[in-house]
């Protein structure tokens, strides 16, 4: 009764649910005044995004005669349920541990790629152009980042798996420990071709410029979203909030998990994230979109060329 | 790349450049073509600039009271035709563009403006008066008699010129 | 649920999401609301306004425009899109009497014969801040709005 009493306040409030919603609007609030400080603007309030959720929770849902209506209301909320899992799969050294049963880093990286298969849902169900062209541009991109980024998990599990004697470290949890106790892989030059490959992945998967090429709302009205209304739509915007937080969060686990322990800990993984935003504000002011062509080339050639490399270093390594 | 950081750096240095404005006072130029005014004593009642008015905002109608002028904004298109044909500038932009409102005042922007009719000191009949200002066009400066004059209506002052008269 | 109802309209009044249609315009207002929307000097993001490209997503929507006959049917469509509740904002004098194209054969508007406008912003084209103090009444009605729904 316990275990399934703390596995669902995993999932719902701590790390998963509530936290991940409530950090993951804090950054978006502080990414949007970031870049409005960049472009000589004032700026939103910080509570924006939240602001916004409300406004969003209050609206109409319009399910428009073409879409399947099922999948079309099903889709958001399958984003949000797979990030609120995905936290709960996070370790948070001192005040929580995963439960090995939720699942190790394979289901972790299944995951994470949920929220792109629910906006190609969304998109493809929502029967507008717009959101089948999102749909095939979202389908291009992940297609293209799927592989460097499992070349790069697949390099720390090999590595971290070396380190402790087994031949593959799949547990979260014990590579967070490892490098806790031996130094945290982002100081150790074997690793960096794997983390700039994660560092690479991030604006592709949450839907960043120049790589935000599906939502492209100045050209296909925000793609796959051009059809939702109301909660439905603010389900679709919380997911890649949250989403921000688990990718930043397994990146932090992944190659930096050093810091204190306990609350102190939680403030300090806030601030790395609010740094990563940071960089990710800079990125958003200075740079275009990219075509969807060519985002696939370049994620075909580079990212995958420095997975590549930082997996045979792993192995090699070993 | 390295070119945007730098502007980039330099917007966060200088700060924000946003206007106070919907929270405090926007700055305007004086010569900013705004809300239409009209002034009902320097005009003559020509009429050129309901002739010119593009957007067709300017009306007049002539009862007994006199002329009357009407402009409604809602469709003027602060072109500044009329400011620039209206002989004694009794029309001017001015540089107010507070100019949004409800619904429900949608046919109450408008500025109404009379001129009025006086009678002839000979006659009685009713006249659309010269303004002093037309009048020191007209004769370059005024005396006793051209003030006389003026309170005539057209025929009387054709006629009391014509006759010499002299008072 | 009384407590609710009087503070949502509040949050909910900080957030309205912008949506414009351009029913026939020349393009001079929708200049004029673009660089509402871009340039630093504006900022009209600062009152958490965002241009949204789905009518589906929007609050408030800003038509330009004296309603072209051909244009009509297409821009009534767009705007039974919106979801309620919603405000309507005519920019420029056109939508709202057809400035200089009014009685022309081609022109169907204004645009309050055929949905209901909220509130108007005459110019031709209006200057950024004026839109601003447009959106600002709308703003207001709009929480009103909200008010009476919940």
């Amino acid at each position: 009764m316990t275990d399934t009493f703390s596995l669902l306040f995993a999932v719902l409030i701590f790390p998963g649910g509530l936290f991940v919603i409530a950090l993951g609007l804090a950054l978006k609030g502080v990414e949007r005044r970031a870049i409005a400080r960049l472009q000589r603007r004032i700026g939103p309030p910080l509570a924006q995004p939240v602001f916004d959720m409300i406004k969003l929770m209050q609206k109409r849902t319009l399910i428009p005669d073409t879409a399947n209506a099922l999948v079309f209301l099903a889709a958001p909320l399958l984003a949000v349920a797979s990030m609120a899992v995905a936290a709960a799969l996070i370790p948070v050294p001192g005040l929580y541990a995963p439960d090995p049963r939720l699942g190790d880093l394979i289901v972790l990286f299944y995951l994470i790629t949920v929220p792109a298969v629910a906006l190609m849902l969304a998109g493809s169900s929502s029967g507008s152009p717009f959101g089948a062209i999102g749909f095939s541009r979202e389908m291009a991109i992940m297609l293209a980042y799927e592989g460097p980024i499992l070349l790069a998990i697949t390099a720390v599990a090999l590595h971290a798996g070396a380190e402790m004697g087994q031949p593959i470290a799949l547990s979260l949890s014990e590579i967070v420990a490892w490098q806790r106790a031996h130094g945290a892989f982002l100081l150790d030059p074997w690793m960096w071709p794997a983390f700039v490959t994660y560092l690479t992945f991030i604006p592709a998967n949450l839907g960043i410029v120049p790589f935000d090429i599906p939502e492209a709302e100045s050209e296909i009205l925000e793609g796959p979203l051009v059809e939702y209304s109301g909660p439905p739509l603010g389900l679709m915007k919380l997911a890649s909030a949250m989403k921000a937080v688990v990718v930043l969060g397994l990146g932090v686990a992944l190659f930096f998990p050093a810091g204190p322990e306990g609350l102190a800990g939680l403030v300090l993984f806030a601030l790395k994230c609010l740094g990563l935003v940071l960089a990710v504000a800079v990125l958003k002011a200075a740079v275009g979109r990219m075509r969807i062509d060519q985002a696939v080339v370049f994620y075909l050639k580079w990212p995958e060329a420095l997975g590549l490399c930082g997996l045979a270093l792993a192995i090699w390594h070993a | 790349m390295m070119a945007f950081l730098k502007i980039l750096l330099d917007n966060l240095r200088k700060g924000p450049a946003t206007e106070a404005f919907p929270f405090g006072e926007a700055p305007t130029p004086p010569a900013y073509r705004g809300k239409v005014a009209f002034d009902a004593d320097t005009c003559t009642g020509c009429k050129m600039c309901e002739h010119v008015c593009a957007g067709g905002a300017i009306r007049f109608a002539e009862d007994d009271d006199g002329l009357h002028f009407l402009i409604w904004h809602n469709t003027c298109i602060s072109c500044g035709l009329c400011e620039y044909y209206c002989p004694t500038k009794a029309i001017t932009l001015t540089n107010n563009w507070h100019l949004a409102h409800p619904q429900s005042e949608k046919y109450t922007q408008i500025d109404h403006g009379t001129v009025a009719q006086c009678r002839c000191t000979e006659c009685g009949t009713a006249f659309l008066p010269a303004i002093p200002a037309l009048m020191d066009l007209a004769y370059r400066g005024q005396n006793d008699r051209t003030k006389a004059l003026a309170g005539m209506c057209p025929d009387c002052r054709r006629r009391a010129t014509l006759s010499g008269a002299r008072s | 649920m009384n407590f609710l109802s009087k503070i949502t309209p509040r949050i909910v009044a900080k957030s309205p999401w912008l949506y414009r249609i351009n029913a026939g315009s020349c393009n001079g207002c929708d200049v004029e609301l673009a660089t509402t929307a871009c340039i630093p000097r504006y900022d009209v993001e600062r009152l958490g306004c965002q241009y949204c490209g789905s009518p589906k997503h929007a609050d408030i929507v800003l038509i330009t425009g004296p309603l072209t006959a051909r244009v009509k049917d297409k821009m009534l469509r767009l705007y039974d899109e919106i979801p309620d509740p919603k405000v309507t904002v005519a920019v420029g004098v056109c939508p709202i009497s057809g400035g200089v194209f009014r009685e022309s054969y081609a022109i169907e508007g204004p645009i309050d014969r055929y949905l209901p406008v909220d509130v108007n912003v005459p110019g031709c084209p209006p200057r950024p801040q004026a839109i601003i103090e447009g959106i600002a009444q709308a703003i207001a009605i709009w929480r009103a709005r909200i008010g009476e729904a919940a």
